[in-house]
C-alpha cells in the first residue's frame, strides 16, 4: 500500500482539502490532448447539469503524456453555464489531477482512480474514456444515477456501434461472458461504467495490479468481479460511441492476449459461480435508446482472410494438442476455400475459444504463446462475420450476435465436460 | 636342482600368494563397498521416485516441454523414473569408483581420476544442450506465433531458423564445455552464421528488391486499403 497514489505528498493535500465526495468521475489518459477538453467539459457540465447540489470530483490519472494532456485538463472547463441551460452550480466541483504509478496502462490508472474515490469515500463513481468524441453530460448523469437513486453498484454502457467496431467484443468476451456468468453485459469492456464507492473499495482489496488487469484487462475485470460477486447489476444506454483511431502501431495480439488473457484467469477465480449457470437473463437497461447513424468502417477481407489461412498452414501443429478433430478439419479444409466460399461457423468458432480457455486452464502450452496464436483464428472469424454481414442493418447484425450468444450457451457444457 | 625349483617355482609362487593375501582384504573392502552402494542406489532410485512423484514433477516437465523432448529422443519412461534411474546410477557409480581406488591399482586410480574429472563437464554440456533444446523451441515457437501475426509468408521457415539457431548455439556451448576443438567450433559458427546471415542479405538484397521497393510505395503512397476496425 506503501505505492499508493494517496501517498502522494501533492494528491493527499489536495484530498484533505476536498475532504470527502458524493461523485467522483475519472478520466484515465496517456496523448489524449486531441480530444480529453471536451471529455472533461462534458463530464463538468454533466457534473453542473445533473448532480448541482452534490459534492464532485474529477480525477485525470494519467501514464506520462508528452503531449500536454495533463495542462489541457487542467485548464479545460466550463466557459458558460448558460450556454447549457444551467443558470448556476450550487456546489462548485473539484479536480485532481494527478500521474499514476505502477504498470503502465489503464488498469493501474483506474487504480489510482479508486484509491481517490476510497479515501474521498464518494457514494458514486464513474469512469470514462479519454479518447471519446461521442460523449455527452447525460453520459455522467446515465452512468451515476442508477447508483445513487437505483441502488445499482455497477452501470454497464450500452452503445450503438459501428457493424465492424467493437470485435473483440462481439465475437469473444460478450458471448463467453454472457454463457458464463449469465447476465446480458452487451458492452462488458465497454470503457465507461459506473459503480458504487462499495464496489469501489471491493476493487481495491483485489491484488491483481501486477497482472493483465493493469492493462487492457481491466474492463472485463471489472465487470466480471462484479457480475460474479453478486453485485446489483445494470446498464445504460448512452447513444453512439464514437473514438478517436486507436493507435495503429497498437499490436492486435497483444491485446487479445490481454483481454482473453484476463477473461480466462477470472474463469480460474470465478469457477465456482459461473459452473452452476446455466442460459442468461437480461438486465435493467437504463436510459432512451435511439438510432445513431455511424460512419462506415474499412475492411480489406482479403488480407484477412489471407493472415487466417497462414496462421491455419502454420500454427495447426500447435493447435493440433488441443483442438478437437473436427476443428483441425474445418481448419485444414478452409485452407482450399475461395474467399466467397470460406465462413466460419458459429459452433466452429465456440468450440475453439472454449478449446483456447480450456489448454490455458491446464497450462497445455505457455500462456502467451497460446492466446497469441490466436489472432490468426480470430482475424478468420471477424472475416468470415464481415462477408456474412455485409448487407445486414445494425438489428440483423444484433440479432446475427444473439445467435452466436446462444451457440456459447448451448456448448457450454463441453467447457464444463472438459474443465477437471 | 632342489635351488633351482625354489627359484623358478617356489619364490615366485610364494610372491604371488604374499600379493594375493595383501590385496584379498582391499579386494573384499571393494566388493563390500560395491554392494552397498548396489543396495544404496536401488533404495535412493526408490526414494527419489516417490518424492518426483509426490510433488508433480511429470506434470511440470510435461508442460514445460521435457517429455515431448524425451519422446522425440525415444525415451518413453517419465521424467520422475528416468531422474530416480540416473540418482540411482550416480550412487551405484560413485561407489564403484571409491571401490575400485580400494584395490590400490595405480592404473586403475589415475583412469578413474581422470573419468571423474571429465564427468563434471559432461554433466554441464548435457544440461546446457537440454537448456538448449528448451529455449530453441521457446524462442522458435514465440518467433513463428509472432511472424504468423504479422502475416509473414514464410513464418515456419523464420521458426525453424530461430529454433535451429538458438540449438546449434547450445550445441557450441556443450562442444566447448567438454574441451572439444574449442576454437575450431567456436570459428566454424561463427563462419557458418555469419555466412547465413550474408546469404540472407544478398538474397534478400537481390530477390526482394522489387517487394521492397512495392512495399515501400504503398507504406509511402498510402495507397493500400487499411483496415478501421477498432477491436476493442
Amino acid at each position: 500500500m506503501n505505492n499508493s497514489i494517496i501517498f502522494r505528498k501533492e494528491v493527499g493535500e489536495r484530498i484533505n482539502e476536498i475532504r470527502e465526495a458524493d461523485i467522483l468521475a475519472g478520466i484515465p489518459s496517456y496523448n489524449n490532448a486531441r480530444t480529453i477538453g471536451h471529455v472533461v467539459k462534458a463530464v463538468q457540465a454533466g457534473f453542473a447539469k445533473y448532480f448541482p447540489d452534490k459534492k464532485c470530483v474529477l480525477v485525470n490519472s494519467d501514464g506520462g503524456s508528452t503531449d500536454g494532456t495533463a495542462e489541457i485538463v487542467q485548464n479545460a472547463g466550463i466557459e458558460s453555464y448558460q450556454a447549457i441551460l444551467i443558470s448556476h452550480r450550487a456546489t462548485p466541483s473539484f479536480k485532481i489531477t494527478t500521474p499514476y504509478h505502477g504498470i503502465p496502462g489503464k488498469g493501474s490508472a483506474f487504480r489510482t482512480i479508486f484509491e481517490i474515490a476510497s479515501a474521498l469515500d464518494a457514494k458514486a463513481c464513474a469512469v470514462v474514456d479519454s479518447d471519446l468524441r461521442s460523449i455527452t453530460p447525460e453520459w455522467i448523469e446515465l452512468l451515476i444515477k442508477p447508483v445513487v437513486e437505483g441502488g445499482f453498484d455497477y452501470v454497464a454502457p450500452l452503445y450503438h456501434r459501428h457493424k465492424y467496431d467493437g470485435t473483440i467484443t462481439n465475437s469473444i468476451i460478450y458471448p463467453l461472458t454472457r454463457a458464463l456468468y449469465g447476465k446480458r453485459i452487451r458492452q462488458p469492456i465497454g470503457g465507461d461504467f459506473g459503480f458504487s464507492g462499495r464496489l469501489a473499495n471491493f476493487y481495491l482489496t483485489k491484488d491483481v495490479w501486477e497482472t493483465d488487469v493493469a492493462k487492457y484487462g481491466i474492463d472485463i475485470w471489472m465487470t466480471t468481479t462484479a457480475i460474479a460477486n453478486n453485485f446489483k447489476v445494470c446498464q445504460s444506454f448512452l447513444g453512439a460511441k464514437i473514438h478517436d483511431p486507436k493507435d495503429p502501431g497498437a499490436d492486435l495480439s497483444a491485446m487479445l492476449h490481454q483481454v482473453v488473457g484476463a477473461t480466462f484467469d477470472l474463469m480460474e477465480t470465478y469457477s465456482d459461480a459461473w459452473k452452476t449457470i446455466k442460459g442468461s437473463e437480461p438486465l435493467l437497461t437504463c436510459g432512451f435508446q435511439y438510432a445513431v447513424g455511424l460512419e462506415p468502417v474499412n475492411v480489406n477481407v482479403d488480407r484477412m482472410i489471407e493472415k487466417f489461412k497462414l496462421g491455419a498452414k502454420e500454427l495447426c501443429s500447435l493447435w493440433e494438442v488441443f483442438l478437437s478433430k473436427d476443428v483441425l478439419d474445418f481448419l485444414c479444409g478452409s485452407q482450399k476455400l475461395s474467399k466467397d466460399e470460406f465462413r466460419m461457423p458459429d459452433s466452429i468458432w465456440a468450440e475453439i475459444i472454449y478449446s483456447f480457455a480450456l489448454a490455458c486452464h491446464k497450462k497445455i502450452i505457455n500462456k502467451e504463446h497460446l492466446l497469441k496464436s490466436l489472432t490468426p483464428l480470430y482475424i478468420g472469424r471477424v472475416a468470415s462475420f464481415v462477408m456474412e454481414t455485409w448487407e445486414s442493418s445494425a438489428e440483423e447484425v444484433e440479432d446475427r450476435i444473439g445467435k452466436l450468444c446462444l451457440t456459447f450457451e448451448d456448448k457450454k457444457d463441453f467447457l464444463l465436460n472438459n474443465w477437471q | 636342482m632342489g635351488n633351482f625349483l625354489q627359484r623358478i617355482a617356489i619364490e615366485p609362487f610364494e610372491r604371488f600368494f604374499d600379493k594375493v593375501v595383501q590385496f584379498l582384504p582391499n579386494f573384499l573392502t571393494a566388493l563390500l563397498i560395491l554392494i552397498i552402494g548396489v543396495v544404496l542406489g536401488v533404495i535412493l532410485r526408490g526414494v527419489f521416485l516417490r518424492l518426483f512423484k509426490a510433488i508433480g514433477l511429470d506434470r511440470v516437465s510435461e508442460r514445460s516441454g521435457v517429455i515431448e523432448l524425451l519422446k522425440k529422443g525415444g525415451i518413453k519412461d517419465s521424467v520422475s523414473v528416468l531422474l530416480s534411474r540416473i540418482i540411482g546410477w550416480i550412487t551405484v557409480v560413485i561407489f564403484a569408483v571409491i571401490s575400485m581406488r580400494e584395490l590400490e591399482i595405480p592404473t586403475v586410480e589415475r583412469l578413474f581420476e581422470s573419468f571423474l574429472l571429465y564427468l563434471p563437464s559432461v554433466f554441464v554440456a548435457a544440461l546446457i544442450l537440454l537448456f538448449g533444446y528448451l529455449l530453441g523451441n521457446f524462442f522458435g515457437r514465440a518467433a513463428l506465433i509472432a511472424s504468423v501475426n504479422a502475416g509473414i509468408r514464410f513464418s515456419g521457415v523464420i521458426g525453424k531458423f530461430v529454433k535451429f539457431t538458438v540449438f546449434i548455439l547450445s550445441a557450441t556451448m556443450a562442444l566447448e564445455q567438454l574441451g572439444i576443438g574449442s576454437g575450431t567450433i567456436i570459428i566454424a559458427f561463427a563462419i557458418i552464421f555469419g555466412g547465413i546471415v550474408l546469404a540472407l542479405a544478398i538474397a534478400f538484397g537481390l530477390g526482394g528488391r522489387d517487394i521492397a521497393k512495392e512495399y515501400l510505395e504503398k507504406k509511402v503512397k498510402g495507397n493500400e486499403k487499411k483496415d478501421e476496425i477498432s477491436h476493442l
